[in-house]
């Protein structure tokens, strides 16, 4: 296939692979990135430093995480807005088990579950009982927050050796969220890894085409065989799985987890940026590398928002305009390359 | 810590640059904690006149009770009962619960919500014998808690003041006056310098109120300037992520004043990432588990504390006395100050 391709590509017959980024949703939001930064750069001599750029990939890392699995989601034509809830859980429950003497691993594994759990919960909610999925997972964003608390009483749950956590467990527990790896913080390392494993399992293999062929039409995915339930289950299971794994890196990072504030809001910020990377609501059209540039876009304008001064209550301003710009053009993109 | 303080005793030795900081510390708390007593002492009662069940119109569903000896409901609304500072309150009002007479029951919402909030009170008030609120918007609250009074149910204030309403009397700190010494403490550790206030809402009436205080106190620091209010956000990530921007923004900052428990202990985790203990001082607020073991190694100079589970007890217990014939009065709850030298008691 990729010899035929490749001869196609040759011979002029097929577009190549610049051209089908240029053609693709993903360009308008790669230029809105560079005039972003080309922008701040002029404006603030410390943004296009290494420290920085670095600091944006870290800061990014974890909503960019959620933001894969949002992608899935969304092609999928479901939603889920507990994820901002299951991270704050999940987070919670790998902190509360390390307290209480369990070993990292299994911490980390009972948390990854729990996470899965709530997808799969979700998956099920929004196919076999035919809840909409916006309505089951606000419910389960309520949910999960309230189980979170109910957990820790709401008090904060801080993972250190004072509260009884193992030397050896709290060393690679922090160097989960703390370390690098070739000078990259290991936050930003799992988005990377995540990033590309997300692309490879959306663009290259038969789950990624099911994913596709269920968002664009659940009817015509039906008759051509494709088990329309399985596949939604499956995306939204993978969701709550990185949120959970978002939950437990930021724990590792920061780490002390509140069970009232870990996560609040960020399904918002997880959405949007999947939006502004050029996924679409309705489902069938979405790419990992426009999720990746949405997820950079909304990182880098709220850094280069602080670095420039600009007042806080006007930095909340810009960050939504962006968003609601960014989308509007990409519609409008669209729909004048339909015509 | 033997070792250092024989140091200091003894003269023999020029003392270390910790050994200064120690004791520029230890003198700054007992000053600071002379200032507090002060404001303690003198601030009861200027917020309000004391005031008896005897010049109030008692709802007559809460005479009958009283006068038959039964037990009364107290309700205790939360502004946020989600947030890290709700359990230490909500301890003060267990605590209550088991007086005597009295059965006190928290409420509010998960979340800083004005609506919810009312909603709840407005549901209960058929079984309510005393309110004692924190409330999200002093604005929004101000008319039902206006109306309880005209229906003869009493309401205090605890934690967060609501001046615009006709409460009977307020428990709790007085937020100007804790920026002030959040202030003060800032300029006399760093002396001179570049800072940046940090909040969690930069909007909210508790934050304009410390900052206020906090710019107060700084201005007595000709050589301090304030660079920004950094609006931090709620979200841990987005917090420290805030702070590290906001410090990379301004590399010449040297201190970092929160004004409340969340920012704080970001902060500090930011100069203990960034080895900056000793360049950059941080002063905040609050308990928090990660705040104390931050003092405890450095990375962060001095916190307030307001005494939270005092708060959530005096609310009770002050409807209770009001209910049972005692004159009441404000309650200032201070402020209390922890540094590396004192905050050996907390462990």
């Amino acid at each position: 296939m990729d010899e035929q391709m490749a001869v196609k590509a040759a011979a002029g017959g097929a577009p190549s692979r610049m051209r089908r980024f240029r053609l693709g949703r993903e360009f308008g939001v790669f230029v809105a990135l560079v005039v972003l930064c080309v922008a701040l750069t002029l404006l603030n001599d410390r943004f296009l430093t290494p420290t920085n750029l670095l600091n944006i990939g870290r800061q990014v890392s974890l909503m960019g995480i959620m933001a894969v699995g949002m992608t899935f989601v969304l092609v999928s034509g479901e939603v889920d807005l507990s994820v901002g809830s299951t991270y704050g859980l999940c987070g919670i429950a790998v902190g509360v088990l390390l307290v209480a003497g369990y070993p990292l691993a299994l911490a980390i594994a009972a948390g990854l579950v729990l996470g899965a759990g709530i997808g799969l919960i979700n998956g099920v909610l929004s196919t076999y009982l035919r809840v909409p999925s916006l309505i089951a997972t606000l419910g389960t964003l309520s949910m999960v927050r309230g189980a979170a608390l109910i957990l820790t009483d709401g008090k904060p749950v801080t993972v250190n050796a004072r509260n009884g956590v193992g030397e050896a467990d709290l060393a690679m527990f922090e160097f989960l969220g703390q370390g690098k790896v070739l000078g990259i913080p290991m936050q930003l390392a799992f988005f990377i890894v995540i990033a590309l494993a997300g692309w490879f399992l959306l663009s290259r293999t038969s789950f990624g085409f099911r994913i596709f062929a269920v968002g664009g039409s659940a009817k015509a995915a039906r008759v051509s065989g494709i088990n329309v339930a399985s596949v939604k289950i499956w995306a939204l299971t993978l969701m709550g799985t990185l949120a959970a794994l978002a939950g437990t890196l930021s724990l590792a990072f920061l780490p002390s987890g509140q069970a009232g504030r870990m996560g609040l809001g960020l399904e918002l910020d997880v959405i949007a940026a999947t939006i502004v990377g050029g996924t679409t609501l309705a489902g069938g059209e979405g790419t990992i590398l426009g999720t990746v540039l949405g997820v950079l876009i909304i990182g880098v304008l709220r850094n280069g928002l602080v670095l420039t001064g600009v007042s806080p209550f006007a930095q909340e301003f810009l960050i939504g305009l962006v968003i609601v710009v960014a989308v509007a053009i990409d519609k409008w993109s669209t729909s004048s390359k339909s015509n | 810590m033997e070792h250092l303080i024989q140091v200091e005793l003894t003269g023999l030795n020029r003392p270390t640059k910790v050994n200064r900081e120690k004791t520029k510390m230890r003198r700054l708390v007992t000053q600071l904690a002379a200032a507090a007593a002060c404001i303690a002492g003198t601030a009861g009662g200027a917020l309000a006149e004391p005031v008896n069940i005897s010049d109030f119109n008692l709802n007559p569903r809460i005479a009958a009770k009283i006068a038959a000896g039964e037990e009364l409901n107290i309700y205790v609304s939360y502004p946020d009962v989600s947030n890290e500072f709700a359990p230490f309150v909500l301890e003060g009002v267990a605590r209550a619960d088991a007086m005597d007479g009295i059965t006190a029951t928290v409420i509010g919402p998960v979340g800083p919500d004005a609506d919810l909030q009312i909603d709840q009170i407005e549901t209960l008030l058929d079984t309510m014998d005393g309110l004692a609120i924190a409330s999200v918007s002093t604005d929004a609250l101000a008319p039902l808690l206006n109306r309880m009074i005209d229906e003869g149910i009493p309401v205090i204030a605890y934690n967060t003041d609501n001046p615009a309403s006709k409460r009977l009397v307020f428990a709790g700190q007085d937020l100007v006056q804790s920026g002030r010494e959040a202030g003060k403490l800032m300029g006399e550790v760093l002396g001179k310098g570049k800072v940046i206030i940090t909040t969690l809402n930069a909007a909210a009436q508790w934050s304009l109120d410390r900052e206020q205080g906090a710019r107060e106190g700084l201005a007595a620091f000709p050589d301090i300037e304030v660079v920004s209010t950094l609006n931090t956000g709620t979200e841990p990530q987005e917090i420290y992520g805030a702070i590290e921007n906001a410090m990379l923004a301004n590399p010449d900052v040297t201190g970092i004043l929160s004004l409340e428990c969340c920012s704080t202990p970001a902060a500090g985790t930011w100069v203990e990432r960034n080895d900056a203990k000793g360049r950059v001082h941080v002063v905040g607020f609050d308990l928090l588990d990660l705040t104390v073991d931050h003092i405890a190694d450095g990375y962060i100079d001095a916190t307030i504390d307001q005494d939270p589970e005092r708060q959530g007890f005096e609310a009770v217990n002050l409807l209770a006395q009001f209910l049972h014939g005692e004159t009441i009065d404000d309650i200032d709850t201070g402020v209390k100050i922890y540094t590396s030298a004192n905050i050996d008691e907390l462990k």
